[in-house]
């Protein structure tokens, strides 16, 4: 036996009828926010009869504050169609189908405008009406759609049950009879809930892009950590590892009562790799080398290098370390190039000067005669902003080294930039 | 029977019998051993016969203005250019990024740990990575580090040696004198010949290079002229 569920008006939820059917049966197939069809085989032995089950149906709708029209019959159209167009409880007996819907108005099948429209010229009002129509002359004018909408009018089923899968949770939850310290005990703890937890991902053909983990403290608090690493993984090992590793770093202040861990499913990747190019490194193991280097990146002290669209010298940006797809590159020039190493900030320097050039140079760590040098080049910028202007020399000292100094413009002062090496 | 047709037949025979694994006898003829990691700058190549080996320590030494960071900038340009993860642990902070990508570093493919977290911090960084196996090149910029400061365990290049050894990493020190070098690793001492400019005197004159001469080897030591250029 089918039901069919259907509230005329507003409903608390989108999902409210779909919650209110999943009460009473597992398959269950919404149109929408309404109406709803629940598969009802097998339920007899619950309630007895039909009349039972209706009204247990209806009484569960008022305890949730929803205005419900259940309709049970043996065919699928007939429960839907029934439930949308008669208030209340409506059961029909196997082979009253027809009779049942016949008085019901045509627009209850959910036509068309086309439809709808040129049966009105044909003068149907009821889907008795419909039904009443001789099979052969509405297959010859309205083609394969004539028999079908017939046998909708005649409460016929067409196409098949097709349940709607109830929302997953990836969440799993461990209450523990004694509370834990330390996190050595945590682990084996931790690798209890977050196992079933990816097989369920696994099953689904998904992976955790964010594990969010919940720690119930001996005090009553919770101690929450949400990870999200470069790429996502559904490897039980891999979240362990990182879940520990941060807990590492922001221990829980108390014991620890209970733990609940909850995933954000996304899709699992598929990449299809070059097999010219080299093998890349496994994300997950990447994202595992990453936490464990999290003091460095969680200070900004750590990533990977960017430079920025700007003529100032030595402007760069350190950002997330997450390599992309090995894109083809011009082959790296073949005499190697001379390489600055910057002072950071670059050292306050005194500088002699000699017909304009520096003769003498003396900063912390950098101190000697100029025997040769390159410039003045002279640089500016940013004058809307935070303005820039130097005046740039390549000098080389007497007890060895080749410095890059300048002189700031606007403070006029004497720096040194770096070793060129 | 020719090499390449007993090479075929012998891995057709492992196929057959699933014995086709990294652990299966080396083939006749094929050696295990990783490839050594080039620079790309012939005259390095050809006296490190190769470049740098992986799975050893090796460091590239020398005073300032030798080349040293251009050289080891040249390796990480070759390694992250071929598509491979490189590292640089940089304690005092001295890696310019404008220079690396000038060299042909693939900056989104070199991993930079830099400055100010003490010594001991980036050795034990070192170890991280070299230990994860992820990174084809894995370099440590000693150089400028004050000798105070520099004062580590002795077991510590002994520890990060057996960490690399037999991975697929090549781990060096970059530094301003010799420091460590693994039983298989290369010691490249380098040593200024002065820079080159790019003419007389006066303004509008441009440093073009720097010289260097590097030195290889423990027993039987290899030289070779280099220069470093500041233009392409």
């Amino acid at each position: 036996m089918y039901g069919g569920l259907h509230s005329p008006r507003s409903l608390p939820s989108p999902s409210a009828l779909l919650d209110l059917a999943r009460e009473f049966t597992p398959r269950v197939e919404a149109r929408g926010p309404t109406p709803v069809l629940l598969d009802l085989f097998g339920l007899g032995r619950v309630w007895p009869t039909p009349q039972a089950l209706g009204q247990a149906i209806l009484v569960a709708a008022q305890g949730r504050q929803i205005e419900a029209q259940v309709a049970l019959a043996w065919s699928r159209a007939t429960a839907l169609v029934l439930a949308r167009g008669r208030p209340g409880l409506t059961i029909v007996s196997p082979g009253k189908e027809a009779e049942a819907l016949a008085p019901l108005p045509l627009a209850l099948l959910d036509l068309d405008l086309e439809r709808s429209e040129l049966f009105a010229r044909w003068g149907l009002r009821t889907i008795s009406d419909l039904a009443r129509l001789p099979v052969a002359g509405l297959a010859e004018r309205l083609g394969p759609d004539g028999p079908r909408l017939l046998g909708l009018a005649r409460g016929e089923d067409d196409g098949l049950f097709v349940p709607t899968a109830a929302p997953v949770a990836f969440e799993m939850a461990l209450e523990l009879d004694w509370p834990v310290d330390g996190l050595e005990p945590l682990s084996f703890l931790l690798a209890r809930v977050l196992e079933p937890l990816c097989a369920g991902l696994a099953a689904r053909g998904r992976r955790a892009a964010t594990l969010t983990v919940d720690l119930g403290l001996v005090d009553g608090s919770t101690h929450r950590r949400a990870l999200r690493p470069a790429a996502p993984s559904g490897e039980p090992r891999t979240w362990r590892t990182l879940v520990l590793l941060d807990l590492e770093a922001h221990p829980p202040r108390d014991a620890v009562q209970a733990i609940a861990v909850r995933a954000e499913p996304t899709p699992a990747r598929s990449v299809q790799f070059s097999l010219l190019d080299p093998a890349q490194p496994s994300p997950e193991r990447l994202a595992e080398t990453m936490a464990r280097l999290h003091s460095w990146t969680a200070a900004g002290r750590g990533g990977a290098a960017a430079l920025l669209d700007t003529h100032r010298p030595g402007a760069f940006a350190v950002g997330t370390f997450a390599p992309g797809p090995v894109t083809p590159r011009a082959p790296a020039p073949g005499s190697p190039r001379v390489a600055l190493r910057a002072f950071r900030p670059p050292r306050p320097a005194r500088v002699a000067l000699r017909d304009g050039a520096p003769a003498f140079v003396a900063a912390a760590g950098v101190r000697g005669a100029v025997v040769d040098h390159a410039g003045p080049w002279r640089a500016s910028g940013d004058w809307w902003d935070v303005a820039w202007s130097r005046e740039e020399w390549d000098v080389a000292l007497l007890g060895g080294g080749v410095y890059r100094i300048f002189r700031d413009r606007l403070r006029e002062a004497w720096f040194v930039e770096g070793e060129l090496d | 029977m020719s090499t390449a047709a007993t090479v075929k037949s012998a891995l057709e025979d492992l196929l057959k019998a699933r014995r086709l694994s990294a652990d299966a006898p080396p083939l006749r003829g094929e050696d295990r051993r990783g490839r050594p990691l080039p620079t790309g700058v012939a005259t390095i190549d050809a006296m490190l016969f190769g470049g740098f080996p992986r799975g050893q320590l090796s460091e590239v030494h020398g005073p300032a203005s030798s080349g040293r960071t251009g050289l080891v900038l040249a390796l990480l340009a070759r390694s992250t250019g071929g598509g491979a993860l490189a590292a640089f642990v940089d304690p005092d902070d001295r890696l310019d990024p404008s220079s690396a990508a000038a060299a042909g570093v693939a900056l989104a493919r070199l991993l930079w740990l830099r400055g100010q977290k003490g010594l001991a911090e980036a050795v034990a960084a070192v170890g991280t990575l070299a230990g994860s196996g992820l990174f084809e090149t894995v370099v440590l910029d000693l150089a400028g580090v004050p000798e105070a400061e520099r004062r580590l365990p002795g077991a510590t290049w002994i520890r990060l040696q057996r960490t690399v050894e037999d991975g697929p990493t090549a781990l060096v020190l970059l530094a301003d004198r010799h420091v460590a070098c693994g039983p298989g690793g290369v010691s490249l001492a380098l040593a200024p010949a002065g820079p080159r400019w790019s003419g007389a005197s006066g303004p509008g004159r441009l440093l073009s290079g720097l010289r260097a001469r590097a030195t290889a080897g423990r027993h039987v030591l290899r030289r070779a002229d280099l220069l470093l250029r500041t233009l392409a």
